[in-house]
């Protein structure tokens, strides 16, 4: 691999992480209502004044607040919440990443497995009875908001039928003889909101492949597939499918970037302890520290993983290089 | 053929899940009793401090006040009974008060609690007032400091005598902690505010926390220790609902909660005619008002858009044009009263109903407009006397539709009287930036005419409430109406240093009927509490005040040592001393909760950035997983079409 394409793309790598960085620190203070008197609107003049001399906000924005906030976020220190006084934005994060990540990362694996699959079948089985009823629902359930889904699930299977708890990640305060038993008790905390997360990309997806396979199945090399007298299930397995895919895996590439805004509303709704809850406490509250946090977080990971993915595809395809 | 980049990312994907599904942090308790018995409480707030400096939200006091007690504690009438003081006594002129602290009384962690932890406390306020130093966010140091103390001591361990500079009641009616000297000394009182205060908590109070999740739950195990009556719970938990008051009323339903607080008007109705619970609706500390920009003075570039708002007789004739009752109906479901004077019903011993009431009557409203100086012109058009048309801009916070539907009332209501009103929703940070006035931000433009809002104010003093039209409060931002009256401002200072609390009746009732009749406020509706709970796990509900009031987030904790066990019958309830409950943080409890994760490898709670990073990490991989998996197939289908 070219050192010159390596240098290239860290460059450009550094120059969009410099780049949020400034955005960041710009995008929060920009909003309307400063945090003192958002978070307690009728605290005395002197306190608020105390509490911005605390959290650095009594300075001139440029440059002392600026710089500041450059020398500590280039060391690596995020600052102190506002909102959930003398914690660091550190921990904060790290209580919250994990359940995001785990919400949305087995949503996309099922949404992935039974969409594609849905719609696969719907597109080869085309005008069957699968096929009317299957693109119905998904045409539904693709139209239908996060939240829409999640207070039906909510009020039918755990409000009125009482099968699965309402909110939150475990029970609370329980106490468990076996991790089997923790498991299953984080796994009914998990059922709705995972489902609903896997209901809201399911219509998406199937409803794509479903119309990528029929596209594929008309083909010339179907036909002369099925020429040579191959099976028709042979024709869809090796043929038609891998070639199925290729937008199918487009959209779900496209859709990793939408974690957070997907997270807001479902987290909302079973008060999934996540960063999507997070990030409305902290905007609810003007938390500029958490705010940052957040946004930092996803913006220089997704710079990151670009990064990564053009190093990793250069290497994998000679002709990007040149 | 080759494996196709959906199989190798389904595959990681579900490895990863794996990996990701055994690292939940695992929640560690403290040993209990076998079966303990939980009230599971539910709730809109979620606290952002547990630290008691840190107090403001109702739920922050709820939480300080299970761990702590008050020095003198509020009964079911809100009279002084026992908290911290077994006993106390006022000298003759008035000045000092003499506190018995009771013998033996102990920590949750088994230290004594004398009279010298109630001295510290107290001087730790006192001291950091006078030094101008603010603890926490300030609410609640001023409850000693309100109280007029001068000097406190504390000449035996029994004995704490405090001295005011002025004749005054209100040492007996702190809504402030106190706290364990030997916990609390190390903070010093200008960053008290950064201290934690990690679960779990030293305390005197009848609930300790024991671990706090944020914006998710608080728990508290029974202190062994508690002077009181036993309450049957063995635990409380209060569960955190923002922004999900569905959810929560979906968790009362399905059993998961014993108690919720503030259901929607619909869900309240709906959950009272349910069997075995219990429905109350209470009066409440706030109200809705619309508002006036009735600044006096005149901003370039900014201020309202006519002088009309500074005119009493033109804010009283709008009076007029509102249907209350229709608001309270139509908007809030019958719930709560309808809104008059600044000091809202909850405050029984000081509110009072106007002298004057003002009518739905909206052919008044134009006489009392013509008569006032505002005729109509040709056009329908109502003119101030400037003779330009009234055309007014009506702002609302965006965050509850209540305030939206409001609006449009009024605007309806305005129009036959020739005056136009344009609403908007904004933001309530937007909101606070266009309410204010130069004296506070030099730069600042208190450019908006009416708005909808409303306030929220102190359990058991209408101080707060008041303070919103002293001339002082434009200067430190503590005002959206911007309103100034010097009599208003020395009746206030009247009733803040009255002896009693019957002194200061008079005058805070002389001060609501100015406010009626100035109508820089027209308040709109008072709010209500809408607390429901079941009553086949727990009996004896006691509600504060009695009858009318709710059981919990009150003043004080007594309604929690007062519950009793619904399913035993003859629930007998043990007094003080020995309880055989050997549950909760003599032994075993008093390792923290939070301190020991159970079998994970990655507890998030002690190593937070180690587990930070590991999830940025995975974070990573997936999104590189995804880029790369997009950018091979988008690739191959340009060499599939190159082929071609």
């Amino acid at each position: 691999m070219g050192g010159r394409y390596l240098a290239r793309k860290m460059l450009q790598a550094i120059i969009t992480i410099a780049f949020i960085v400034l955005l960041n620190f710009l995008l929060f203070r920009l909003m309307p209502g400063s945090p003192d008197r958002v978070l307690a609107r009728n605290l005395p003049l002197d306190v608020r004044q105390v509490l911005l001399e605390r959290w650095g906000l009594d300075r001139p924005v440029f440059p002392d607040q600026f710089v500041a906030y450059v020398g500590a976020t280039l060391q690596g220190d995020l600052g102190d919440s506002f909102k959930f006084q003398g914690v660091s934005v550190v921990d904060v994060l790290a209580g919250r990443i994990w359940p995001t990540l785990l919400l949305f990362g087995l949503g996309e694996v099922l949404a992935i497995i039974i969409g594609l699959g849905l719609g696969a079948y719907s597109g080869w089985k085309r005008g069957g009875p699968v096929d009317y009823v299957g693109n119905g629902i998904s045409l539904i359930l693709y139209s239908m908001p996060y939240f829409v889904i999640g207070m039906i699930l909510l009020m039918v299977l755990s409000g009125g039928l009482g099968w699965f708890p309402t909110s939150g990640m475990l029970e609370m305060g329980a106490t468990y003889s076996s991790f089997v038993d923790q498991l299953l008790d984080f796994l009914a905390h998990l059922a709705l909101p995972l489902t609903t997360v896997a209901i809201g990309l399911i219509g998406q997806y199937s409803i794509l492949m479903r119309a990528s396979i029929i596209e594929t199945l008309g083909e010339d090399y179907v036909t002369t597939a099925r020429a040579k007298g191959l099976t028709e299930g042979y024709i869809l397995r090796r043929h038609a499918l891998p070639n199925a895919m290729l937008p199918a895996v487009t959209l779900v590439a496209i859709n990793l970037g939408y974690v957070i805004a997907g997270a807001i509303t479902v987290e909302l709704v079973f008060g999934w302890p996540g960063l999507g809850t997070l990030t409305v406490e902290a905007l609810n509250s003007r938390d500029y520290p958490v705010l940052q946090g957040v946004f930092l977080l996803l913006s220089i990971s997704v710079v990151l993983a670009n990064f990564a993915a053009d190093l990793l595809y250069g290497f994998l395809d000679p002709r990007v290089r040149s | 053929m080759r494996p196709s980049a959906v199989h190798r990312a389904i595959r990681l994907g579900s490895a990863l899940a794996l990996v990701a599904a055994l690292l939940v942090p695992a929640s560690a308790l403290p040993a209990r009793a076998a079966n303990p018995l939980v009230l599971r409480i539910g709730t809109l707030q979620s606290p952002d401090s547990i630290n008691p400096w840190n107090a403001s939200l109702v739920v922050e006091y709820e939480i300080f006040q299970l761990n702590y007690d008050l020095l003198v504690g509020f009964g079911d009438d809100l009279q002084p009974i026992p908290g911290f003081a077994e006993s106390w006594t006022q000298s003759s002129d008035g000045l000092t008060w003499t506190f018995k602290i009771r013998t033996g009384m102990k920590w949750s962690d088994g230290q004594p609690a004398t009279s010298e932890d109630a001295r510290w406390t107290i001087a730790y306020a006192i001291d950091a007032k006078k030094a101008g130093t603010t603890l926490g966010l300030g609410y609640i140091q001023d409850y000693f400091a309100d109280a007029g103390i001068d000097s406190v001591a504390a000449p035996d361990p029994q004995t704490l005598t405090i001295h005011t500079t002025y004749a005054t009641q209100r040492v007996l009616s702190m809504d402030a902690p106190i706290l364990p000297k030997h916990v609390w000394e190390k903070q010093a009182a200008a960053s008290v505010g950064d201290f934690t205060n990690p679960a779990p908590i030293v305390g005197s109070g009848p609930y300790q926390a024991v671990e706090w999740k944020t914006g998710q739950y608080i728990r508290f195990a029974r202190n062994p220790n508690y002077w009181g009556n036993h309450g049957a719970a063995d635990e409380v938990d209060i569960r955190f609902f923002p922004d999900a008051q569905d959810t929560m009323v979906q968790a009362f339903k399905r059993g998961e909660l014993d108690y919720i607080r503030n259901p929607s008007a619909q869900q309240f109705d709906q959950l009272k005619a349910l069997p075995g619970v219990t429905a109350v609706e209470a009066p409440a500390t706030g109200f809705t008002e619309l508002g006036f920009n009735t600044y006096a003075k005149d901003i370039p570039g900014g201020g309202a858009s006519t002088k009309a708002l500074r005119d009493p007789a033109f804010r009283d004739a709008l009076g007029y044009a509102i249907d209350k009752q229709a608001l309270l109906d139509k908007v809030y479901h019958g719930k709560g009263t309808v809104g008059t004077t600044l000091v809202p019903p909850y405050y029984v011993q000081y509110h009072v109903e106007p002298a004057n009431p003002r009518t739905f009557d909206i052919n008044l409203a134009k006489q009392k407009l013509d008569q006032a100086g505002y005729p109509l012109n040709g056009n329908g058009q109502r003119l101030d006397k400037q003779g330009k048309p009234l055309n007014l801009r009506l702002y609302f916070p965006n965050d509850d539709p209540s305030y939206a539907t409001d609006a449009q009332f009024i605007a309806d209501w305005f129009t036959p009287l020739g005056i136009k009103i344009k609403s908007q929703g904004l933001d309530t940070g937007a909101l606070t930036d266009i309410q204010t006035a130069p004296e506070y931000d030099p730069k600042a433009k208190a450019n908006y005419d009416l708005y909808i809002w409303g306030w929220v104010g102190d359990n058991n003093d209408p101080n707060t409430l008041l303070k919103i039209f002293l001339t002082s409060s434009i200067a430190s931002a503590g005002t959206d109406s911007l309103y100034s009256n010097a009599q208003y401002d020395s009746l206030f200072k009247q009733q803040n240093e009255a002896p009693t609390a019957d002194a200061r009746k008079a005058p805070i009732a002389e001060m609501q009927q100015l406010i009626y009749d100035q109508a820089p406020y027209h308040i709109l509706a008072n709010d209500s509490e809408l607390h429901v709970w079941h009553t086949d796990k727990f009996a004896n509900w006691q509600q504060m005040p009695a009858g009318t009031g709710t059981p919990f987030f009150v003043m004080g904790a007594l309604n929690y040592t007062l519950l009793t066990d619904a399913t035993a019958v003859p629930s007998p309830t043990p007094a003080g001393s020995a309880t055989p409950a050997a549950s909760a943080n003599t032994g075993p409890a008093a390792t923290p909760a939070a301190a020991t994760p159970a079998p994970s490898p990655a507890p998030a709670d002690s190593s937070g950035g180690a587990a930070l990073l590991l999830g940025a990490v995975l974070l990573v991989a997936i999104i590189i997983v995804g880029l790369v998996a997009w950018r091979m197939a988008a690739s191959r289908r340009r060499k599939d079409q190159d082929e071609e």
